[in-house]
Order: C-alpha cells, then structure tokens, then sequence
C-alpha cells in the first residue's frame, strides 16, 4: 500500500496578462510503497503544485496520477499533508488538533485516544498535550503536525518543505526523528526541500527539478541503508552525492537565469 | 544650526541628566510602580477634570443650567434615585432602554452572522448582496427614523427595527469578511483530513472566522447603543434618549448630565463585558 505512480502530469495556470503558465510539464514519477522519496529544486519550479495533486488539492491538467493501481479522487487522510506553514488549528490543543480528523470522521474514542498518545509520546511532546500552538516552539508545532497526520496511519505521507523554518539543531532534531517514525509506520514519505542535504540524508533516491516549466531532471539513488545516523552526511560517499545533486541545481540555475536574460533582451527588442 | 533646532538641542540637554537619575533610582526589577505607572496616570487624569469641574462650578458660580455643580448633580442623582423620571423610576427607563438595544442586537447579529458567513462563502451570494449592503452600510441607521416610523408607527418595533438594522449592517460585513479570509492552509489542513463540506464549514472555518466576526460584534452592540438614545430623542415615552430629551426641553441640565453619564457609563460596561468574552473565546487570536 502506498505505491504512486504519477503518468505525464502537466499542470497548467492561466496567469495575469491571459496567458497560460505551465507549473509542471510531463512528470513521470514512480514512487514505491514505504520508500521515501525527496524532491528538490529551486524556489518556484513546481514542487508544491505537484505535492497538491498528491494530495488531491488540484487536479492535473492532463496525465494521471495512480495510488495502488487506482486513479486518486480528492484529498483524503490516506494521504496526510505536513506543511511548512503554520497549519495547526489555533483555537485547539496538541491533543484536539491530533485527534481532530479520527475524530471528526467517526473513529471511536477508544481507538483514536490511545493511538494519539502513542504519536505524541513519539514525537516527543508528552508533557504538552494540553497546550495550545501558539505556547509551542516552531520545532514542536511541527512535531504536532507530524503526529497529527501519521494518528491517521496513511498510506503516504507528503510533506511540504516541512523543516525549512527551523533553525539548524531542530533541523537535524527533526529529520533524524522523522527517521525513526519512519521505522515505525513504514509508510511512503513524498519529501520536498531545498536543502540537498536534507533531502539525500532522508531519501531513497532524490529527484531533482527544473524550473519553468517543472520537470524532473534526474533521478539519483541514494545508497546508505537504514536506519541511517547522522554521522553519515560526512562520509565521502555522502558529499560526492552532494556533489552530484548540488551541481545539477547549478547548472539548472544558471540555465534559468540564462532564459530570464534572454526573455528579458526579447522583450526590450 | 537653526533657532528650532539648537532649542531643541538644548531641550534634550535639559531632559537627559533627568532621565539619568530615572533609571538610576529605579530597581533592576521592574517594581510594583512600573505596574502601576500608567494606570495611575490615568486616575490623576480624571481626578484632574474632576476637580477642574468642581473648582470651576464653585469659584464662578456657573449657572446650573450651564454648569451645574459636582454637588448640585449629586443632589439631583438621590432625587432621580428616589422620585424617579416623569412619573417612572429610574431603573424603568434604564431597563427600557437596555431592552431595546438588547433585543435589536441580538436579533441583528444573529440573523447578520449566518448571511454574512453565507456571503463570504458563496460567490454568488456575495454578488447578489454586496452591492445592497454596500450602499447602505454608509448610510447612518437614524436616517431611517422618518421612514420606519411612518411604516411601524412610534411604538417599540420601530425602535428595535432600528436598532436591528444598525446592529445588523456591521456584524454581517464582518462576518463575510471573516469567512473570506479564513486561511487556505486550514482548509486543506481539514480536507486533508477527510472532513465534509458541512464539517469542514463548523469547524474549521466559522471557528477561523471568529475573531472577525467578533469585531462586527463588538461594532454592533456600540452602534445600537447609540441608535437607541437616537431613537429616543424623537419618539419614546420612556428610556435613557427620552429622559436627556425631556429634560432638555425644559433647561433641566442636570438630568441631561446625569442620563448622559449613565449612557456613557453602560456604554463602557458593554465593551467590558464584550472584550471580556472575546478574551476568553479568542485567547489564540493573534498569537504565535
């Protein structure tokens, strides 16, 4: 459970001067059960239009997209969204805004309550289940939306950039703690970042992106086994990946920025 | 340099050694004074007027149709208290007063809040009311008065029609707003977790929509409180307006000060009482 194979997608928008603007052009992606998969790219080229499809948010503008062999219709909590922005709700708890969705789709108390205990002790917030978002750190309000999307045990986890406003020891905190659940639940994870390093020390292969229009550029399988420790983003093997990764983004920076000039020289001739 | 700014200088010159010894002779810890500083410049600042008004009223002898001494009012407060307005005891003009505004505002915000989130959540709905609303909002709810009495006579369904429509106009634009600028982030928090349309309506976006719709609440009961007095002054037979009109006619200043101070003081109190919910309901607003 959990495979996602993602067939042409092209996502279109029309943009302000009646144009159209094409967000993502002919991605092919095939995602298998409880690997995880991380997707970087520059700022813009598409990354979180496709982690909405995916989460059923939008719908592509051709192409499709298979969930264990079947087309996804809408979002559903099989497909639980961690995302970078604020998204707890306010006026809630740690302990309402995790057992809100089990709640509010008619799961038992006795089944919903002890599991949500279970998440929260995972992630370390114990002593917090009583306190509302705005009392937490930004690190353990990302916990709480950890814990809130996998109490609904999904299929696919799908996480939007979801460390980039931690600072760096809650960074590392996170990702080696996102590891561990992983052990636990074992489901897909759909991972977007921008930072390389993140993304090679969490994924089983790494797909890099291209900017407008969004494409996938490469595909890189990361090799380390799991459980992974920390100590392994120093290994020469780590940085020669890093390497790898880092200089195709540079490469598809300075093209973009070459085509920015050109469109820019067009428009003044 | 200019005279402006070297008197300034010299200004600063003089304010600096001051503040110096400020801080010097304060404690590290901020003491019970920096509690109490500013809420005790509140109280000499209306213990000022007070005494301005006594000292005035007393050393000019001011007419009390003018300016009525502290005590002259004190006087005629144990007489309101005591003998009543026109035949009725104070606190019947009060209440009447109070059942009025009361009874338009509720009504008027609790039929203001469903359109107003139906508004905000329906384009179409939005369409077909906002140009309405937006033409009337400006208008001033007593300009209605001539019309709403010549329609409902002078009897108390004009006066809380007023008030209901005043108390309305606010509360049904804010809760539109509110329902329009819930964050896209929540409801695709919810959706994500698999709630229906109807669920996601009661509890995401109508708990999101709160504290906009408290503002619109907390404009409306201000704004019937003050359509009510207005209300009064033209047609009423009872009532806080009727009393500051009534005795206005007949030069009775006091009265006049009194009821004015009264409306004043309610005022105030339904602003507490507001604010007081709105702390409870919404302590997470603007948080974090």
């Amino acid at each position: 459970m959990g495979k996602i194979w993602v067939d042409g997608v092209s996502k279109l928008y029309a943009d302000r001067s009646g144009g159209t603007l094409r967000a993502l052009d002919e991605v092919n992606l095939s995602i298998a059960e409880g690997e995880i998969v991380c997707l970087v790219g520059p700022s813009g080229c598409g990354k979180s239009t496709l982690l909405n499809l995916l989460a059923g948010f939008d719908t592509p503008s051709t192409g499709r997209i298979l969930m264990d062999d079947a087309l996804l219709a809408g979002a559903g909590p099989d497909r639980s969204v961690v995302f970078q922005s604020p998204s707890l709700f306010p006026w809630m708890t740690v302990l309402e805004n995790v057992t809100f969705g089990p709640r509010k789709r008619g799961v038992t108390r006795g089944e919903y309550e002890p599991e949500s205990h279970r998440m929260l002790q995972a992630v370390g917030l114990n002593n917090f289940f009583h306190h509302y978002p705005y009392e937490l750190s930004g690190g353990m309000r990302q916990r709480v939306q950890i814990a809130r999307a996998l109490v609904n045990r999904p299929q696919v986890l799908l996480m939007d950039e979801p460390f980039a406003s931690l600072d760096f020891q809650n960074r590392l905190a996170m990702q080696e703690l996102l590891l561990q659940l992983w052990e636990q639940v074992r489901s897909t994870i759909f991972f977007i970042t921008h930072d390389v390093e993140e993304a090679i020390f969490l994924g089983d292969r790494v797909h890099v992106m291209t900017a407008s229009p969004g494409r996938i550029k490469a595909s890189i399988e990361v090799p380390f086994a799991k459980p992974r420790a920390i100590e392994v983003v120093t290994t020469p093997r780590f940085v020669e990946l890093k390497d790898q990764v880092l200089r195709l983004i540079r490469d598809e920076f300075a093209r973009s920025d070459r085509a920015a000039a050109e469109r820019q020289a067009g428009r003044a001739a | 340099m200019s005279d402006a700014a070297s008197r300034a200088g010299e200004r600063r010159a003089a304010v600096a050694p001051l503040k110096t010894h400020a801080v010097s002779a304060a404690p590290a810890v901020p003491g019970r004074w920096d509690r109490l500083r500013y809420p005790a410049i509140s109280v000499l600042s209306v213990t000022t007027l007070l005494t301005l008004w006594a000292v005035i009223a007393n050393v000019f002898h001011t007419s009390p149709m003018v300016l009525p001494s502290p005590q002259a009012m004190a006087e005629h407060l144990r007489d309101l208290l005591a003998e009543g307005y026109a035949g009725k005891p104070l606190w019947y003009h009060i209440l009447a007063s109070l059942f009025r505004t009361l009874t338009g505002f509720f009504l008027g915000i609790g039929v203001a809040i469903p359109i107003g989130l139906w508004i905000g959540y329906s384009r179409t709905m939005n369409a077909v009311c906002m140009p309405i609303l937006g033409f009337i909002r400006p208008i001033p709810p007593i300009a209605f008065i001539p019309l709403v009495i010549l329609y409902f006579g002078i009897g108390e369904v004009s006066k809380i029609l007023l008030i209901f429509a005043a108390s309305f106009n606010f509360t049904v634009l804010a809760s539109a707003a509110g329902m329009r600028s819930v964050p896209e982030q929540l409801i695709r928090a919810g959706t994500n977790l698999g709630l229906s349309k109807r669920q996601l309506f009661a509890s995401v976006m109508l708990p999101a929509a709160m504290p906009q719709i408290f503002t619109g609440i907390k404009t409306s009961i201000a704004v019937s409180w003050a359509v009510v007095v207005a209300a009064e002054l033209i047609a009423a037979q009872a009532g806080l307006g009727f009393i500051i009109e009534d005795a206005g006619t007949f030069f009775r200043t006091p009265e006049v000060l009194i009821g004015v101070a009264i409306i004043g003081a309610i005022g105030l109190l339904f602003e507490i009482i507001v604010t007081m919910i709105e702390g409870r309901v919404l302590h997470w607003q603007g948080k974090g």
